[in-house]
């Protein structure tokens, strides 16, 4: 009895220590949480204390309430959601577009040789323009539409995604391929099941950069080319010294930034559950 | 040998082969053998000797430069030889049910079909209830289990291996040769492996090939005289530890002669 006591008494002393780990653990996150919150507030909080005080000049630096204010006008009277439906509406198109054209024209020049001999060193060679060069031209060709404002983006997506694209099938693992050959997957299946999967990452990646591209690419050519979008918003405020809407944009424009890059990252965990799926080993009994 | 030409799975003629380009190399040169249906053939020979190079042959994942190599399986669906290699065999976007059912799915066999097939031998390597995992949620020995399971699931009267364990540490490999052993006791397929352990090739095969170095020649054929079931425990055996000796010396002028290669 006293033996079975004595195993029992370190069983319970072993989960006590376990348990202590684990609420360490939790703590630790919970503080780090804390930390990664604060200190934006913080930095608002000794922006408007700094306007206030006049240690920055408030007619540069709209203190927070005063853009939080302008803001609320701006959603109120639905100024903001003309340009943000503008914006978004260029993003889309430009980025899905050029996307869905970079990944096609990618998975064909990995596949066939000759495509990609003729066009790599082209593709190359024009990924290193800086593609909101080219909106003059575009401006000239297609006039004072939408047309080239969404061509701009999807070009830009285009080559980036298009690289990407070309790379991961260039990358597949010879190992890789050869097992496939061995298993005779030739053809479409082959395409299928292990070409597409095995560039996918690189192409996710590819998108992922693009977003942040395309973000850029679309703010800029809103400043010189556009009446309305939030690029046109925060470069017209400049023009009318309007510190404050400028902030309103920026804002704007960068949680629209970060929410693209977010639904890139999310649509990779949902089109690539191999490399996310990283839980322990799941063991079910299997009836 | 000639009038058991039916019973051959594999018949091997004056095979050569050189690989290309500039600074041509000599792989392979007059190999002749002849396999029977249903046996366990090992080959060992010291790196660079064409093993791999031989084994990709037999399964037309390479063509010989010169020599005829015979394959005597009725032609069906699936391929007539289904490969297990060293790593990186399985594809990590697939889970395991998806990986061992790969075979089947490229040979056209319904889902249905093949999903089950390839549950029945997820269930003889041990793998059951893993059936939804991705490989890199498993252990280097799971791995290489899911691309044995691969193989058997496939159908094909004959398994080519390359080498299937030699990236296991010394534990599990001992358990894998046995199972390997066990599957292939439940199901005779006409097996060629290419290892590196002598041990391993006593342990599993029939015939022990052993190979020259560069280029590769077939240097002796050695029958494997242990009765089956085997086991890891006849490892302790004089008999076996008198064949082992015999092999290294048969292989060690050929390792010395390949590393004077380098």
């Amino acid at each position: 009895m006293t033996v079975a006591e004595g195993v029992a008494r370190r069983v319970t002393e072993l989960d006590q220590a376990i348990d202590q780990e684990f609420k360490r653990e939790q703590r630790l996150r919970a503080r780090d949480l804390g930390l990664a919150i604060l200190t934006p507030i913080v930095l608002l909080g000794l922006w408007e204390l700094a306007a206030a005080t006049g240690v920055l000049d408030a007619r540069l630096f709209s203190p927070p309430s005063a853009i939080g204010e302008r803001g609320a006008e701006m959603v109120a009277d639905g100024s903001l959601f003309v340009h943000i439906w503008a914006t978004v509406g260029r993003l889309a198109f430009g980025f899905i577009a050029g996307s869905i054209l970079g990944v096609f024209a990618g998975l064909i020049m990995g596949v066939v040789r000759p495509i990609r001999a003729a066009l790599s060193p082209t593709f190359t060679a024009l990924y290193a323009l800086p593609k909101i060069a080219i909106l003059p031209l575009l401006l000239l060709i297609f006039g004072l539409t939408e047309t080239p404002k969404i061509l701009a983006v999807a070009i830009s997506v285009f080559f980036v995604v298009q690289i990407n694209t070309l790379a991961g099938i260039m990358q597949i693992d010879a190992r890789i391929l050869e097992s496939a050959r061995a298993y005779k997957a030739t053809g479409i299946r082959l395409f299928v099941n292990v070409l597409l999967p095995a560039a996918a990452p690189a192409i996710m990646t590819g998108l992922r950069v693009a977003a942040g591209m395309s973000v850029i690419v679309v703010t800029a050519v809103e400043f010189v080319a556009s009446n309305n979008g939030l690029g046109y918003l925060i470069w017209n405020s400049w023009q009318l010294f309007q510190p404050a809407t400028m902030f309103v944009g920026l804002i704007v424009v960068s949680v629209i930034g970060a929410l693209v890059t977010g639904l890139i990252i999310v649509l990779e965990r949902v089109l690539l559950p191999w490399r996310h799926s990283n839980s322990p080993k799941k063991k079910e009994s299997k009836k | 040998m000639t009038d058991t030409a039916g019973t051959d799975a594999f018949v091997v003629r004056h095979l050569s082969k050189v690989f290309g380009g500039a600074g041509q190399v000599h792989a392979l040169s007059d190999i002749n053998l002849h396999l029977k249906k249903g046996s366990f053939t090992c080959i060992v020979g010291p790196s660079g000797c064409g093993k791999s190079t031989l084994l990709r042959i037999l399964g037309d994942l390479e063509t010989a430069t010169s020599g005829d190599v015979q394959i005597n399986f009725e032609q069906t669906r699936v391929p007539r030889s289904a490969f297990v290699f060293q790593e990186h065999g399985v594809f990590p976007w697939f889970n395991v049910l998806e990986n061992v059912a790969f075979g089947q799915k490229m040979a056209s066999v319904s889902k249905r079909e093949r999903e089950s097939e390839a549950r029945n031998w997820i269930a003889e390597v041990g793998l059951t209830g893993f059936e939804d995992a991705y490989p890199h949620q498993l252990s280097g020995g799971m791995r290489q289990r899911i691309a044995i399971a691969r193989a058997f699931a496939t159908g094909s009267p004959s398994l080519l291996m390359d080498e299937p364990l030699g990236a296991l540490d010394a534990q599990t490999r001992i358990l894998m040769q046995e199972q390997l052993v066990r599957l292939w006791e439940v199901e005779r397929k006409t097996v060629v492996l290419v290892t590196h352990s002598i041990e391993e090739a006593l342990l599993l095969g029939d015939q022990i090939v052993v190979m020259s170095a560069r280029p590769g020649r077939v240097k002796e054929i050695i029958d494997v005289p242990f009765g089956r079931p085997r086991s890891v425990a006849m490892e302790a055996s004089p008999e076996f530890a008198r064949m082992k000796q015999d092999i290294w010396e048969s292989l060690r002028d050929e390792v010395q002669a390949s590393m004077s290669f380098k």
